[in-house]
């Protein structure tokens, strides 16, 4: 039995998502290029490019300098010709925007992915599984910590637990990465218990093993300081959300029932519950890619952010357009993963399309 | 209970509420605090001074030690740690003493200047400098000065010739010849080698023993110590000394790597976020409302299309956006407030605040309102944005930390206003020095405790009034 | 009295708030013959809700006092701890008809599982039997069984009734209680769905518990009808003696603030404010709204008596043959 009805409705999803996508790329490149920063990174680009062929040419050793800035100033602008960047703005945006969306992201200025490219492409999508990695993990780690906790404490409705986490509760509006320098200072500075930042002890172990204990090593100061600054907020969130939704009617009527108490739980009180929990989950998700760019700079870790960081510091200004370009994406891929799992979960969605 | 009047006293009923609740009246307190702090702020150093004395012009700090932990420090520690002490010849005082007089049969003077203090510290000072003036004209020639140090021991040390270079001429007591004079003294009249690991300022003020001298840790000398300088001028020229003796601590915030005095920056960081975060806050909210309420109450079109529009808003990454924009453009602390509030006007909160106009415009009375042919302005501000206002303040309140965080993100990236002291910029400077792998510990807390304490007080405010506001979070 | 299938003795529920003790249900005591429907009358705040789920034992956090015996059967169910009862009790023997059926059922599961679902917990049928078996019942209430698949906001609201009637029907209880299971519907199909109570009680010779405070309604159903007021039962009659003779002045108020098709009324009303669950008032407690209260009614509280017809009173004028 194919569900249509949800293919249905994942395509119109992605269909929509990706058009989203390309709107936001767009307005990248329009406010990127509103200097004419984007041209001028592309022409250099073929200058440079084309300056080097021919000075490694052969041919062309023996041209007298003045002949030779002759010969590379008409190819350039054959060059420009060709790719059609001598046309109006807004079709040189066009191009532009395909050229970002097949993830054309051009050359770096200075920078360099860890096997020598110099392809912005590269250089950012090398660093991905890292912040994949980290933040996804400590994502999931906060939501199941939440969700269990948060139910524990609607039971136990006004307990000392309960009434700690609510007094505690503001300190979630601290962001991780704030937490994680305190972290630092304790953990590094003051105890030297746990490394300062970085993926993996210098120099990195030959086993795969130690190897991945190293990693996990490196993982635990950063996760912990996002697992700090969301905690109290989180369960206290998720425990409200419990209360609230068991006191529904159909709660109730479980219980006249006579359905035993762990059944009502799980079908009655956290079913329903789900499709909101998943889009604070998703919610929560997109913050993290969004926090990971300060975070990774303060804990050195080699992802997205810190190549952001890096492209900051140095001006490498076709880095900073390609990561944000890899970021939309990235959002877009979250959110249509998210879509997924939410149109499965309430059936509202599954019956639109019967 | 949609007029006016009854949303006067639904303020008030509110207010009364808030005071019983402990971390309501916390977070409003400590509000306080911080407003009153800023306005002392503004009103002691206007922004125009402050940004000027944290440019540092020249050599506006000069007189400051560098890396300077706060004075209170020492209470901590234990030690009576050493605070900057200044001799000026211009200001003749109990410490400093001056005198002049021609050399018979040439156009020469001698100056004599003499600068007595007592050291009792606990530890050795962090610098020494000495700045001289002199209006010499460079056709008579440039004053020759000798320096000797004599310390309580009796130690008679000569620290060499200096020449004026220029009509101000700096004379900083790390360099070279001052060590090669200092080691010179050691070798000759106490006949040992002295450590490699022995600073000038250790040879200056610490206690000679053989010992100590060979294995490098010198205890600082306690008592009473005299600096002379003795320079030939020529022509009319006079010559003054400036020597400031740098101390290990600073005033009550300490010093940054620029020897600026932290306090600026600490202080004018609460004005700075405070406008920041309250601005950004309020205008987003406030649009978000107005969006909201127009997409919910006319539908159609109108309300398709602002759907679209958050939507896109929700792919688009904020933070790299802003990064984009900050280093194509460059940001001040305006525009930076401007493009934030852009990229946040079509955010998620619109969402929750259609789907509750879209609830209110059902009810009788906005019906009834229609029939008696009320206008869509009318109904809009006078019924539905005063039911919708309240589930809406405490999220604009606790927005407000979001917003200062992301000033001081910002700031740490090295991207935001390069000219404004504000707290990001403090913590952006300690980072870029390393001060939490050198140690100085003081230059991350102090910025961090002021951001913690702003964020935490909008937090808990916004916190109770959230539990006031919406019925079914209150203790059941 | 062996066809007596559920027996409520001096049954206490009070509940603790900020306000006081709220009295909610205060000694309340009579029986339910098999097959017999007793409706339950009462202004809305008397506690006929409360007494319906002390019943049940749906009881909240804030239970102050919850007492007497309720025996099913001829066993004290009281005395069952919580998952006795759950097992052996709820749903086994008494099944419960919410107020505002519409959220009674949960919203992401499919209508058909939720019948099925008693059958499967109770009587360890398997997911295909159950589903079988709540197909009938969808068929008994009249809904297609095609709606065995779908989920509750895919039902009108009436249908959403039904099934929820289906579901209180699925295990074959003794005693069905139905908390004014039609107050949200439309006059239409509240009409529809008594007839079809009707026809069950008929087919299936189940005992209701008819809840509500539309009096009227419940004279198509009833049997006998009690009166609640403050807490207590004040009058308990047979269906015909009730609606054409109520003893009891609260009662007679009742009868007389409903309008009548055929003749002429000149409609009246109960003065005066509900009573507080908390204070109540002294000696009867209708005394302040009774237009024949005298100083006996204010000072002592009156027994619930029998009538020479029958019927019990709660009232010292009746008592003492003055009515």
């Amino acid at each position: 039995m194919i569900p249509w009805g949800f293919l249905k409705y994942i395509v119109k999803r992605a269909v929509v998502l990706y058009l989203t996508v390309v709107i936001a790329i767009y307005a990248t490149i329009l406010i990127a290029n509103m200097g004419g920063k984007v041209d001028e990174i592309v022409i250099g680009d073929i200058r440079m490019s084309i300056g080097q062929a021919i000075s490694q040419n052969p041919q062309y050793r023996n041209l007298p300098g003045e002949e030779r800035a002759k010969l590379i100033e008409q190819l350039v602008q054959q060059e420009i010709h060709r790719r059609g960047l001598d046309t109006p703005f807004f079709v040189r945006s066009l191009i532009y925007l395909r050229d970002a969306l097949t993830l054309d992201l051009g050359k770096a200025l200075t920078m360099r992915s860890d096997t020598g490219s110099m392809l912005v492409r590269n250089i950012i999508l090398e660093r991905l599984p890292n912040t994949v990695l980290l933040f996804t993990t400590v994502t999931v780690i906060n939501f199941f910590l939440h969700l269990f906790v948060g139910l524990y404490l609607s039971r136990h409705y006004g307990s000392l637990l309960d009434k700690a986490t609510v007094a505690l509760s503001p300190t979630s509006v601290i962001p991780g990465w704030f937490y994680g320098i305190f972290l630092i200072l304790i953990f590094y500075s003051w105890l030297h218990v746990l490394p300062p930042g970085g993926l993996v002890d210098v120099p990195p172990p030959e086993n795969p093993v130690d190897y991945a204990l190293s990693v996990l090593k490196h993982m635990i100061l950063p996760m912990l300081s996002w697992i700090i600054s969301g905690l109290f907020l989180g369960i206290y969130g998720n425990r409200t959300f419990f209360l609230i939704f068991s006191t529904e009617d159909y709660v109730e009527a479980a219980k006249a029932k006579g359905l035993p108490p762990r059944l009502i739980e799980t079908r009655y009180i956290l079913r329903p519950t789900l499709p909101p929990i998943i889009t604070s989950f998703a919610l929560s998700l997109i913050g993290s890619w969004g926090g990971a760019i300060i975070t990774e700079t303060v804990f050195n870790w080699p992802g997205l952010g810190l190549v952001t960081y890096n492209a900051i510091s140095s001006f490498d200004t076709p880095v900073i357009v390609g990561i944000t370009v890899i970021y939309a994406y990235l959002l877009m891929i979250t959110v249509l993963i998210l879509d997924v799992i939410y149109g499965w979960l309430d059936p509202r969605i599954k019956v639109q399309y019967r | 209970m949609s007029s006016s009047r009854g949303f006067a006293k639904s303020i008030i009923n509110t207010l009364r509420e808030l005071v019983s609740y402990k971390s309501g009246v916390l977070g409003l307190i400590m509000l306080l605090l911080l407003v009153v702090f800023s306005i002392y702020t503004i009103v002691t150093i206007p922004m125009d001074r402050a940004i000027a004395m944290w440019r540092g012009e020249g050599d506006m700090w000069i007189e400051n030690p560098r890396l300077a932990p706060p004075e209170w420090i020492q209470f901590f520690v234990g030690k009576n740690l050493p605070k900057t002490m200044k001799f000026d010849s211009r200001e003749i005082s109990l410490n400093v003493a001056k005198s002049s007089a021609p050399v018979v049969g040439t156009n020469m003077r001698k100056v004599h200047i003499e600068f007595t203090f007592n050291y009792e510290y606990d530890d050795f000072p962090s610098e020494l400098n000495m700045f001289f003036s002199s209006n010499f004209s460079k056709t008579t020639g440039a004053p020759i000065i000798t320096i000797t140090w004599v310390k309580p021991s009796g130690d008679r040390i000569n620290l060499g010739d200096y020449y004026m270079t220029d009509n101000k001429y700096s004379l900083y007591f790390v360099i070279d010849p001052i060590t090669r004079a200092l080691v010179s003294y050691v070798r000759q009249n106490y006949g040992v080698e002295p450590s490699d690991l022995i600073t000038n300022i250790q040879f200056l003020f610490g206690k000679f023993t053989k010992e100590a001298l060979q294995k490098g840790n010198l205890e600082v000398e306690k008592g009473t110590y005299k600096v002379i300088i003795d320079a030939t001028v020529f022509g009319n020229a006079d010559l003054d000394c400036r020597m400031i003796v740098y101390g290990d601590v600073y005033g009550i915030a300490g010093t940054d790597h620029l020897r600026r005095p932290l306090e600026i920056a600490l202080m004018w960081g609460a004005p700075v976020a405070l406008a920041f975060g309250l601005t950004a806050s309020l205008v987003t909210t406030f649009v978000e409302m107005i969006i909201a309420t127009l997409s919910g109450y006319f539908g159609g079109l109108l309300d398709n299309l602002i759907q679209r529009v958050t939507e896109v808003y929700m792919v688009l990454p904020f933070l790299p956006f802003l990064i984009l924009i900050s280093v194509f453009y460059g940001l001040n602390i305006w525009t930076l407030l401007v493009v934030v509030i852009i990229l946040s006007i079509f955010g998620p909160g619109i969402k929750s605040t259609r789907a509750l106009v879209m609830q209110i415009k059902e009810y009788p009375y906005i019906e009834a309102a229609k029939a008696y042919g009320a206008s869509d302005l009318r109904i809009i501000f006078l019924y539905i944005i005063p039911k919708i206002l309240p589930p809406i303040v405490p999220g604009l309140i606790s927005a407000v930390p979001g917003y200062v965080f992301l000033e001081a993100a910002l700031a740490l990236l090295g991207l935001g206003d390069p000219s404004l002291p504000t707290w990001g910029k403090v913590i952006n400077n300690a980072y870029e020095q390393g001060a939490l792998y050198k140690g100085y510990y003081y230059w991350v807390l102090e910025p961090s405790a002021f951001l913690i304490f702003t964020g935490l007080s909008f937090a808990l405010l916004g916190f109770a009034l959230d539990r006031i506001v919406n019925p079914r979070l209150r203790e059941m | 009295m062996a066809n007596i299938v559920l027996s409520v003795r001096d049954l206490y529920l009070y509940y603790r708030t900020r306000k006081g003790v709220v009295k909610a249900v205060d000694k309340v005591s009579f029986d339910l013959k098999r097959g017999e429907t007793i409706a339950i009358v009462g202004e809305s705040g008397c506690g006929k809700t409360s007494l319906a789920r002390a019943i049940i034992r749906l009881l909240p956090r804030n239970v102050e006092k919850f007492d007497g015996v309720i025996s099913l059967n001829g066993t004290d169910v009281m005395k069952m701890d919580e998952e006795e009862f759950r097992k052996r009790v709820r749903w086994q023997k008494i099944s419960y008809v919410f107020q505002g059926s519409q959220n009674a059922l949960n919203p992401v599961i499919k209508v058909g599982f939720q019948i099925a679902e008693p059958l499967m917990i109770h009587k360890g049928m398997g997911k295909e039997e159950a589903l079988a078996e709540a197909k009938k019942y969808l068929r008994l209430v009249g809904i297609h069984e095609s709606f065995l698949d779908r989920y509750p906001f895919e039902l009108s609201g009436g249908m959403r009734q039904r099934a929820v009637i289906a579901m209180a029907l699925v295990t074959n209880p003794d005693v069905v209680i139905l908390d004014e299971p039609t107050s949200a519907l439309d006059v239409i199909t509240q009409a529809n769905i008594i007839n079809l109570l009707k026809r069950i009680k008929q087919e299936m010779n189940i005992s209701y518990i008819f809840i509500t405070h539309d009096v009227p309604l419940t004279s198509e159903l009833a049997d006998r009808v009690a009166v609640m007021y403050a807490g207590q039962i004040v009058e308990l009659s047979d269906a015909d003696e009730f609606y054409v003779s109520p003893k009891h002045p609260y009662s007679e108020k009742l009868m007389a603030s409903v309008p009548t098709l055929r003749t002429d009324k000149k409609l009246e009303y109960i003065p005066g404010t509900p009573p507080s669950l908390i204070n109540p008032p002294s000696g009867c407690r209708f005394h302040p709204r009774c237009p024949f209260a005298y100083e006996r009614c204010i000072k002592e509280e009156p027994p619930l008596a029998e009538t020479s017809k029958g019927s019990l009173v709660k009232c010292w004028l009746v008592h003492e043959g003055k009515r």
